[in-house]
């Protein structure tokens, strides 16, 4: 054994050498993050959660028209819709179900429909131990709605739905189509 | 369309001219249109249909023609010689382009909340031709218009293509709507802008080839693509009308035709293979299936109420009753009814039951109520007891008589033949019937008769056809004999006799007379007021005398139809569930036919047999012990005076089988739920003997399940089992016994007819009334087209369309009496009286007034006398002398 080889031994030298990435790394800011402490950014083309819109003046966006469920390749959306009964030839959906736990979260009904009532959040924590909580009804739809209403926004502008606020008035049907009368 | 048939339509000179460089000959004045179409070639159209004239307002057909400038619509242009035509070219398409973006641009974008999506031409035209920009946009904003019961008119949608209006006016034949301009813009509204007042039959919603006009009881509900639908033979008259039936999981939605604008391309003379509409209790009468009135488990009756049950209780009580009872009294105690609205399984594997299982021949359908008479006579004096005119014998027919029928009333789809033949082949059409019937308002030769005159004014066409030598010559030679002994038998028949029993002189006989013989080819529609008639037997045998001597025996194309109350009413007589038939329609004293029955079934036919009237003195009198009744209720059909109900209660085991808890199913021990038509598989045979396939289009309700299935088991249970596992098995078990079940016989004069006819005009054709003194008026149950049988009458949408249980009278006699519509009157005859609401029917004659059969509440019903024919045994219980008072309110 020489001199040197004792020498290490007795700083342990090995263990030093190992230890030396562990103690660079005291001084690197660290990659993990703490969730559920922390969140990520999510970004504004992210398919989370569905929901369902209103207007500003806080009318129901969606008409009922059906075109949504014709859509979802796993159809795990139901309509119901019927004539408004106060305001004529106004159509609206009663109940509006979307089976979460079904949904392949593709897009295609925030695509098809054509009020944009329709739109997905950054929301992605609804985990539960009851599954028929997942059955998201109209109520439930509209409440994630008004909550993550920036979010579903910048969604339908990120996916060109809704370009910009300028552009998005012709997109805002209203139906029946009641246009301006003259004079 | 056969050959034969393309025949009769007349035969024109061809043209010769060239389309897309091919040359084609078509006949002198086709349209351009129609001849490309005969080539297999399709231009896109939004108002040509083929059941009516081109009315070319669409503008989309357009073809470039040799030597015009601008393209031509091709719908309203004529074909010429030499013409060269071209379709398919660059030009051609754009200009079409051009014509459907116009239309876009007043048809406002609402596709995703219009009913039509998914089902709209200009939808799929703007698909087709790759239109994405439309120009500038002008929008009407015009509020719907919702008078209608059943309809709902959005004019913001319309494109004026007027096929609506078309169908109405020629197809149809009621022309209610019309084009009608307001603030600006045309409009199709009811005729003088009012609420829709029609037939509601819904043709103009089917060719509606947007969503302009639309559907109430499913509006919004639903896209086309989510429903389910089902082909299926509809249940209401013996039409047999094919519909499709749109269902989601357990409802149905809507009913559609196959009348559409998607089935538009044909030959217009197609039509008389039927047009493909419905009427409005096909298209508008389907809520019944969805009522939450239906039965949807067996009932027991326990300590005198009916309770819940399952079906092994229910199956093992009726098996275990029924056992008891033949055990104890011998088979002829139980009796069993089934009603003609059931498949032709249902009622063969009923008859089996009752005939194999119980071992009895009381048994009976409703087919007896009338069809029973003209089976019998038709069978006794010609040999042939079911009607042997097709489908389209009528629409092709010189000569219509239409006798004792309201036909647009009770059997919509047939008139329409008859209307068809009116409008596009100028036939004859006679109506005689004492009231201004739809039909009569239309036909060429209306005759108001007295009531209960039908049978007089048979023998009087008979005696003018024979006393004016109107008998063609073949008949003459062929039919010697028989003419003779009809000649000496009308010429005992005075004019003034039959002028007093008819209102009608010898001149307007013989004007009919000779409207009826002038073609070859004549039909004779034979109503319920001919055969549901105390003396309906010998009516029929009128009929026969006519069509002896007008030479409709043995006569391509003619002959007699009988547009039958219920859907199935030929199936139960084809079935053998009768007392007097056999399967196959046979005689029950057949032997051969015996013989083969009882081979097949390997087993020996009961004798004896008993028919509804019967049934209910044998009941009264205790000798029938127990009924099994499948969708029967003689408690709300036959009146008070029947006694129904006293007898029913004597019963030791009423079992009733129907889909819903009817007067009789509340007396019975034991209930058994049913499935409809909508929910079972099988077979109608309609009125003109086509063999219409029933399909399920949904589940039964609850635990309903479809008779032939109830019946089996209970068969089983008893220990003689029917082994069917589905319809189609018991299908060809009939099929196997009498191959041409379903096939009309031939026609031929039988022997002894001659010898009978002296007899037949003995006595006078009007049966004496009893004692009329103190009871003017002449009451009578009748149909109206709202409604079918009593099942109708839980139909939700019908009701809405039609609740009127109110008595008719004359406008004169209600001038008399001092009523007006509204006000309330006490009707009373002998057999009682009840008090009524009262309305005013400006065609009614005076003397008469009628009350819709529908309707048991009031029980006007009762307030008649029930008389059976002594030969067929049909009970006859529509008409009666009442007195009218009326009632302060």
């Amino acid at each position: 054994m020489t001199l040197k080889e004792l020498f290490d031994k007795a700083v342990m030298r090995e263990i030093l050498d190992g230890l030396q990435t562990t103690f660079k790394h005291l001084f690197v800011k660290p990659v993990t993050f703490q969730y559920p402490h922390e969140k990520r950014a999510i970004p504004d083309a992210h398919r989370g959660a569905l929901c369902l819109l209103r207007y500003d003046d806080g009318a129901e966006r969606c008409v009922g028209c059906d075109l949504c469920e014709a859509a979802c390749p796993s159809r795990c959306i139901k309509v119901v819709s019927e004539e408004d009964p106060e305001t004529p030839l106004r159509r609206i959906a009663t109940e509006f179900y979307i089976d979460i736990t079904k949904c392949v979260f593709c897009g295609f009904c925030v695509e098809a429909c054509p009020v944009n009532a329709l739109a997905m959040t950054k929301m992605y924590e609804y985990s539960t131990a009851n599954k028929r909580d997942l059955m998201f009804d109209k109520a439930k739809l509209y409440q994630i709605g008004d909550q993550m209403l920036a979010d579903a926004k910048k969604y339908l502008v990120v996916h060109n739905q809704e370009l910009n606020d300028e552009a998005a008035m012709q997109y805002r049907y209203k139906f029946p189509y009641a246009p301006a009368k003259k004079g | 369309m056969s050959d034969e048939l393309i025949s009769i339509v007349d035969e024109k000179a061809t043209v010769e001219l060239t389309i897309d460089d091919e040359k084609v000959a078509v006949p002198e004045g086709t349209s351009i249109y129609d001849a490309v179409i005969g080539m297999g070639k399709t231009i896109p159209s939004m108002c040509y249909h083929y059941t009516f004239n081109p009315f070319g307002s669409c503008g989309v057909c357009l073809v470039e023609v040799e030597g015009k400038k601008a393209p031509v619509r091709s719908c309203t242009s004529p074909v010429a010689a030499g013409m060269i035509v071209r379709v398919d070219t660059k030009t051609m398409f754009d200009a079409r382009k051009k014509a459907v973006e116009k239309h876009l641009q007043t048809h406002p974008l609402d596709c995703p909340v219009c009913d039509a999506d998914g089902h709209c031409e200009l939808q799929d035209m703007s698909f087709n031709f790759g239109i994405t920009q439309i120009g500038e946009v002008k929008q009407k904003g015009l509020p719907e218009d919702r008078r209608s019961a059943v309809l709902d008119f959005n004019m913001n949608r319309c494109i004026l293509c007027a096929q609506c209006i078309n169908i109405c006016k020629e197809v149809v034949m009621v022309d209610a709507l019309q084009f009608f301009k307001k603030g600006g813009f045309t409009h199709v509204v009811a005729k003088g802008d009012t609420a829709l007042a029609c037939e509601f039959c819904g043709d103009c919603l089917a060719v509606c080839p947007v969503g302009a006009i639309t559907n109430k009881f499913s509006k919004y509900l639903y896209k086309p693509w989510q429903l389910t639908k089902t082909v299926t033979a509809c249940n209401y008259c013996a039409d047999g009308c094919q519909m499709r039936v749109e269902v989601t999981d357990d409802a149905v939605v809507r009913v559609t035709s196959l009348l559409s604008w998607k089935d538009k391309w044909d030959d217009h003379a197609a039509t008389a293979d039927g047009h493909g509409g419905l009427c409005v209790k096909g298209r508008f009468g389907f809520a019944y299936i969805n009522s939450s009135e239906r039965l949807k488990k067996p009932l027991i009756r326990r300590n005198g109420a009916p309770a819940e049950a399952s079906w092994f209780e229910a199956t093992a009580e009726v098996a275990k009753r029924l056992k008891a009872i033949k055990a104890a009294h011998g088979p002829d105690a139980i009796a069993g009814l089934i009603t003609a609205r059931c498949t032709n399984e249902d009622l063969y594997a009923f008859q089996k039951f009752m005939r194999q299982t119980v071992g009895t021949n009381q048994l009976d359908s409703s087919a007896r109520y009338g069809h029973a008479s003209y089976v019998a006579a038709m069978e006794h004096a010609l040999g042939a007891g079911q009607p042997t005119v097709s489908f389209q014998d009528v629409t092709f027919a010189n000569a219509i008589l239409v006798v004792g029928s309201d036909v647009t009333e009770t059997n919509p789809i047939l008139a329409l033949r008859i209307k068809d033949g009116l409008r596009n082949y100028h036939a004859q059409v006679i109506v005689a019937h004492p009231v201004r019937t739809n039909l009569a308002k239309l036909a060429p030769f209306p005759y108001a008769i007295h009531v209960g005159s039908e049978g007089a004014f048979v023998q009087g066409m008979t005696k003018a056809v024979i006393e004016e030598k109107l008998v063609p010559q073949r008949v003459a030679a062929e039919y010697a004999t028989a003419i003779a002994a009809l000649r000496a038998a009308v010429a005992s028949l005075s004019w003034e006799g039959l002028a007093s029993a008819t209102g009608l002189s010898r001149e307007a006989f013989t004007e009919a007379a000779r409207a009826f013989v002038a073609g070859e080819r004549r039909v004779i529609v034979l109503g319920e007021q001919i055969v549901n008639r105390p003396d309906g037997y010998a009516n029929v045998l009128r009929i026969a005398d006519l069509m002896l001597a007008t030479g409709m025996i043995g006569q391509p194309g003619s002959g007699v139809i009988r547009p039958c109350e219920e859907n199935n009413e030929r199936g139960a007589v084809a079935a053998g569930a009768m007392a007097d038939r056999l399967p196959g329609g046979f005689r029950y004293d057949d032997p051969a036919a015996r013989a083969r029955v009882a081979s097949a079934w390997g087993g020996s036919l009961p004798s004896g047999g008993t028919t509804l009237a019967d049934m209910l003195d044998g009941i009264r009198t205790g000798r029938i012990k127990a009924l099994y009744a499948i969708g029967e209720n003689p408690l709300g059909t036959l009146p008070a005076s029947a006694g129904v109900r006293e007898a029913l209660s004597r019963l030791d085991l009423l079992v009733t089988q129907d889909a819903f808890l009817t007067d009789t199913g509340a007396m019975a021990h034991v209930v058994l739920p049913a499935a409809l038509a909508a929910e079972k598989d099988g077979t109608f045979l309609d009125g003109h003997g086509r063999l219409q396939p029933v399909v399920r289009a949904l589940d039964a309700k609850g635990e309903a399940r479809p008779d032939w299935a109830i019946v089996a088991e209970i068969a089983q249970l008893m220990g003689a089992p029917l082994d069917y596992t589905d319809a189609g098995e018991i299908r060809r078990d009939l099929l196997q016994i009498a191959p041409a079940v379903f096939e009309a016989g031939a026609v031929a004069l039988r022997d002894g007819f001659a010898g009978e006819v002296a007899s037949r005009y003995a006595q006078p054709a009007v049966a004496a009334e009893p004692s009329s003194s103190g009871y003017p008026f002449e009451l009578s149950l009748y149909q109206v087209l709202y409604h079918s049988g009593k099942m109708s009458t839980r139909d939700k949408g019908l009701l809405e369309i039609d609740a009127k249980n109110r008595l008719q009278i004359a406008a004169k006699d209600g001038e008399v009496l001092g009523l007006a519509s509204g006000d309330r009157a006490k009707v009373s005859s002998p057999l009682g009286s009840v008090e009524v609401g009262v309305e005013v029917n400006l065609d009614l004659p005076t003397g008469m007034c009628r009350f819709p059969e529908h309707f048991n509440d009031p029980p006007v019903k009762d307030l008649l006398p029930m008389r059976v024919d002594p030969v067929s045994k049909a009970p006859a219980f529509k008409a009666g002398r009442v007195r009218i008072e009326k009632v302060a309110p």
